[in-house]
């Protein structure tokens, strides 16, 4: 179980503040796998290394199965399964065996528990014909699915996993998420990702940040039904504030994909359900804020044209 | 617990296995500790009687016990600060913090590991020392304390290394100033007496000067334990101010990154 009660966390650097999270709520049950969505910077990582009490809030409260992250975050890290972005995170001379048994060693394993928890675990994520190569001559997939295998090495209630399937091909990915479905059937998961297609698949709740306010959350269901059907556009020349509803261009057309009760001039093409993608496009903002102010307004249309 | 299998994983695995996977610097590491000796070897041949005014019987011998110990603590310094530099860039050091035993497990291993390596190295400069027939005349109990007391002032100073480290990222003034000023300030490779008075001051702030000077008493004089005890007693004044001082610096530091989150490189 995961709580989060109206977490905060402001950067400064250099005299700027950065506000990363702002009063972000919301609760996880057992068994519940959630997706946490957002553009660049809207304050996922923060988020997933709060509750890894790698980060610690400025305001507001978090309890992993019940125990809150900063005042015991020491009992809270047993209690955790962590999967971190960077996938040089593991000693590249070393075999995949090998540094699974150093994690577990310094989990707390005895050698013995090391050796046969590591085995079992190599299995699991179909990686134990590998187990002997060194880490650096792994696949981004394989390196992915390694560091699945440390995240479970105590058997965690919890797992927390930030963008996990980054750089995966199709064919891995897909049979990580049908081992994160196994795995999230008896624990909490939260994700965070920036593949819709796959937080669809996998996801029973959605939390959706912006600028680092949680703006929607709810399950894929839930959501679509919020934003209920698009409709394909043709148009001339979109407002500034269409832009990122563009899904296809030729030389005198745009083609928006909105929905279906906003305003847009043009030639309705057809109508479709919302897809999590959608509900993303419609609720967030455009881009990241960063790279909004680097392209310049109107820039857009240079591109487009 | 499961302190074999952290021996195992830091000692072995992380240590050993590594080390030893980069065979070129292996070599270039063990002739590292191997060459000074005979530089010095023969710089003492060459001047003779000369340094016996000074109150050295021999040179040799001298020298001998300065290098087999100055990697204590000036290479247990960098070594560790390097390796929480490179866990920091490669993002292993979030999965430290989550460990059992957290960071002072890390730390404290990883200085084990520091002191394996200083030993073997230790080990083969004291054997090419009785090559070169220096009259070893050793106190067990005696050398085991201020060898003790030697290890854990390193400890103290790693501490405040690493944490300058998880502060400032680079330039780390700690680690500069041990890799840099021990040969020079703490009666290495030539006794700390023939320095200008205001930089032997200084060097009498190094804990490894007293080790050095206590471990000449009782690895070539035979002193007990009663002999050396003014300078136990200043090592034992080091390790109460360092011990506490290093621990409470390193784990602010972490602390510290934790709100500013800076653990891994941001
Ligand atoms: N340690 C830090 N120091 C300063 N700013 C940070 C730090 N970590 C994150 N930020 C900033 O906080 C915001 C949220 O970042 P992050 O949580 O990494 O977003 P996401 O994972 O959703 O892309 C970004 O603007 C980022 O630049
Ligand atoms: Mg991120």
């Amino acid at each position: 179980m995961i709580e989060v009660d109206k977490i905060s966390k402001t950067f400064r650097v250099k005299g700027k503040e950065i506000r990363a999270l702002d009063k972000i709520s919301f609760q996880l049950g057992k068994g519940e796998i959630c997706g946490l969505v957002g553009h660049n910077g809207a304050g996922k990582t923060t988020l997933i290394k709060i509750l890894s009490t790698l980060i610690v809030p400025d305001a507001g409260e978090a309890r992993v199965e019940n125990h809150d992250v900063v005042k015991e975050a020491n009992f809270v890290r047993k209690l955790l399964g962590v999967m971190t972005v960077s996938e040089r995170a593991f000693y590249y001379r070393l075999t995949g065996m090998e540094n699974l048994m150093f994690f577990a060693s310094i989990r707390g394993l005895s050698l013995s528990e090391a050796r046969s928890r590591a085995k079992e675990l190599l299995e699991m994520v179909g990686l134990l014909e590998w187990k002997d190569i060194p880490y650096m001559k792994y696949s981004t997939g394989m390196a992915r699915k390694l560091a699945l295998a440390r995240a479970l090495i105590t058997d965690p209630p919890v797992i927390l996993m930030d963008e996990p399937t980054l750089g995966m091909d199709p064919i891995s990915s897909r049979e990580f998420r049908r081992l994160v479905e196994s795995l999230g059937r008896n624990r909490t998961v939260l994700m965070t990702s920036h593949n819709m297609v796959e937080v669809e698949d996998l996801a029973d709740r959605v939390v959706i940040l912006n600028r680092g306010k949680l703006i929607a959350s709810g399950s894929p269901r839930e959501l679509k039904e919020r934003v209920g059907t698009m409709k394909l556009v043709r148009t001339k020349m979109p407002d500034s504030r269409l832009r990122k509803y563009i899904v296809g261009l030729s030389d005198q057309y745009f083609i928006l994909r909105v929905p279906e009760n906003m305003n847009v001039e043009g030639d309705e093409v057809s109508r479709e359900p919302a897809t999590l993608e959608d509900v993303f496009v419609s609720l967030t903002d455009e881009v990241d804020s960063t790279t909004n102010r680097s392209r310049g307004g109107g820039g857009w249309r240079r591109w487009a044209s | 617990m499961g302190v074999l299998s952290k021996l195992y994983a830091y000692i072995y695995l992380r240590g050993f296995r590594i080390w030893s996977s980069y065979k070129t610097q292996m070599v270039l590491n063990v002739l590292s500790w191997i060459l000074p000796v005979f530089t010095y070897y023969f710089v003492g041949t060459s001047l003779g009687g000369e340094l016996e005014s000074f109150g050295i019987s021999s040179y040799t011998a001298f020298v001998v016990i300065g290098l087999a110990f100055q990697g204590y603590v000036s290479s247990t310094i960098t070594t560790i600060s390097q390796r929480l530099r490179n866990e920091q860039l490669y993002g292993t050091i979030e999965y430290y913090v989550l460990s059992e035993g957290g960071v002072l497990s890390f730390l404290i291993y990883s200085a084990l590991w520091g002191f394996t390596i200083n030993s073997v190295n230790a080990g083969v400069i004291l054997g090419i020392g009785e090559l070169l027939h220096v009259d070893f005349h050793v106190n067990v109990l005696s050398t085991l304390i201020v060898f003790a007391l030697l290890l854990s002032s390193a400890l103290g100073l790693s501490m405040i290394s690493a944490g300058f480290t998880m502060l400032v990222k680079q330039g780390n003034p700690i680690s500069f100033f041990f890799s840099t000023f021990t040969t020079l300030m703490s009666g290495t490779v030539f006794p700390v007496t023939v320095l200008p008075s205001w930089i032997k001051d200084i060097s009498l702030a190094i804990p490894l000067t007293w080790a050095l000077e206590g471990l000449r008493f009782t690895m070539l004089e035979g002193y007990g334990i009663g002999g050396v005890l003014g300078i136990v007693e200043v090592l034992l004044l080091f390790n109460a101010v360092l011990l506490p001082l290093g621990g409470w610096f390193y784990l602010y530091s972490f602390n510290r990154s934790r709100r500013k989150g800076t653990l891994s490189e941001y």
